[in-house]
């Protein structure tokens, strides 16, 4: 498999900005168990940004999330001034009223990616799951920590669909350069009932019919033998 | 029937090696009902809790039959060869009683030990899962399809599945638990257990019962060709 970042860099159509890019599902053959009941792992925007030019300074990408909905396609992360939004799970019900911030992180450069492929040596494992990917819905203890600082990015709920959406955020000045498009709706999964599942072992066998029917058979014809043995002798 | 007679002397030999194949088999039927019962694999919890282990109980029975079978063939032998009817009469209504107890329905007794079930179905998996490196009866996906008292206890978010799919270090830790979490192959145990349950159970109750079945067809005409002399043999 050809690293990591020639494959995202010939993925990039226009140079510069990252207004036609969607965020991505983690490729599931490497997430296998994605999505879930209230987690999604997506891919990180790797090479989304910068893949015509390295940035200078220093720079935060924001995930977004927002609950699907008739306006969802057109939602806005940022308020007039070009400031992102800094709302919470809390605050907008899981992300039902508006989009929520959900987690921030570091921008790596497009030519510094490791492969997937190494995924297997223990030691490389953490730090290319960091580089690559980001669980949204991963932290089931901020809600119900009053002492939590940071941002909350609370298990999401189950057979919903979300959006999702990156924004690059300089930081010295605080205001957002670029951002993706609201990503295609993700929905998360719901569970069955166990009761459903049937427990019928199916039709009988033709050896267990067999096995009943001689056996069935056997002590009549013996009850016969034995009463025919009983009058004999006493005739 | 005179007891001098060559024909005599013929039957005689036919049944006495007859119940002597009886004796045999009700050796081999109770080593065989020792070995299902004795649980070499210690699956007896997991069949237990399905409130289905008529199986097990058949097993006890038929050792207890093994050992009759022996005993009678004994008695049946000393019979014959004294030509007595005495003796031979003990033996009929012990094998039709033997026969009723092989058969009998289970009328499930009254369910009030739930928790023991519990546990020990509990215990039995923890050890499987570890031991045989498979994870839940079809694989990990089982946790996630369906509602389950696992579901109900662990949220999602940390426990897609028990920890106990996750590939163990040295230690018992898993190798990486968000790999594990998000399902990364050679991190989590993605095989079912089911083939491990069913293999040893399925070859060692067919044996009881293919044996035990074929131990009554042959006792059957050794019965009938006793009743025969029975009826024919002078006082």
């Amino acid at each position: 498999m050809p690293p990591l970042w020639a494959l995202l860099a010939l993925g990039c159509l226009r140079f510069g900005s990252a207004v036609n890019l969607q965020p991505q599902l983690a490729s599931v053959t490497f997430a296998t168990n994605n999505p879930t009941l209230t987690t999604v792992a997506l891919e990180k925007p790797l090479c989304m940004f910068d893949s015509s030019e390295a940035l200078t300074g220093s720079y935060e990408i924001h995930l977004y999330v927002l609950v699907d909905s008739a306006g969802s396609r057109n939602a806005s992360v940022q308020d007039g001034t070009k400031t992102p939004l800094s709302s919470t799970f809390q605050q907008t019900e899981g992300g039902r009223t508006g989009p929520y911030k959900a987690a921030a992180f570091d921008l790596s450069p497009c030519s510094d990616l490791p492969s997937l492929d190494a995924v297997g040596d223990v030691s490389q494992a953490s730090q290319i799951l960091d580089a690559y990917l980001v669980r949204v819905g991963a932290n089931s203890t901020c809600l119900w920590d009053p002492n939590f600082q940071g941002l909350c990015n609370a298990p999401l709920s189950g057979a919903t669909e979300y959006r999702f959406k990156y924004v690059l955020v300089n930081m010295s000045t605080g205001l957002v350069q670029d951002q993706t498009l609201w990503s295609d709706p993700i929905r998360t999964k719901w569970l069955t009932p166990h009761s459903v599942i049937d427990t019928w072992p199916g039709r009988r066998s033709g050896g267990m019919i067999v096995i009943t029917s001689i056996l069935g058979s056997l002590p009549f014809l013996l009850l016969l033998g034995f009463a025919g043995a009983i009058v004999l002798s006493l005739v | 029937m005179a007891k001098d007679d060559s024909t005599v002397r013929c039957f005689q030999g036919l049944l006495i090696f007859g119940n002597v194949i009886i004796g045999m088999c009700g050796i081999a039927l109770t080593a065989e009902c020792i070995f299902f019962v004795s649980d070499q694999n210690s699956l007896y919890p997991l069949l237990e809790a399905t409130n289905n282990d008529d199986i097990y109980g058949a097993a006890w029975i038929g050792m207890f039959v093994g050992i009759c079978l022996f005993c009678l063939s004994i008695l049946g032998i000393v019979g014959i060869m004294k030509s007595s009817r005495k003796i031979l009469l003990v033996f009929t209504p012990n094998l039709f009683l033997k026969q009723m107890l092989e058969r009998y329905q289970n009328n499930s007794p009254p369910n009030n030990d739930d928790q023991w079930k519990n546990n020990g179905v509990t215990k039995t998996w923890d050890r499987l899962m570890l031991q045989d490196n498979c994870c839940g009866v079809n694989g990990p996906s089982d946790w996630q399809k369906y509602t389950s008292a696992f579901r109900t206890e662990n949220n999602d978010a940390d426990y897609p599945w028990p920890r106990q799919c996750c590939v163990m270090n040295n230690l018992k830790e898993p190798l990486n638990l968000e790999a594990c979490k998000l399902g990364v192959p050679g991190y989590y145990h993605s095989q079912g257990c089911y083939e491990l349950i069913s293999g040893p159970m399925n070859r060692h109750a067919w044996g009881v019962a293919w044996f035990g079945f074929a131990i009554l067809c042959w006792t059957f005409w050794v019965l009938l060709g006793t009743m025969f002399f029975w009826s024919r043999i002078e006082y």
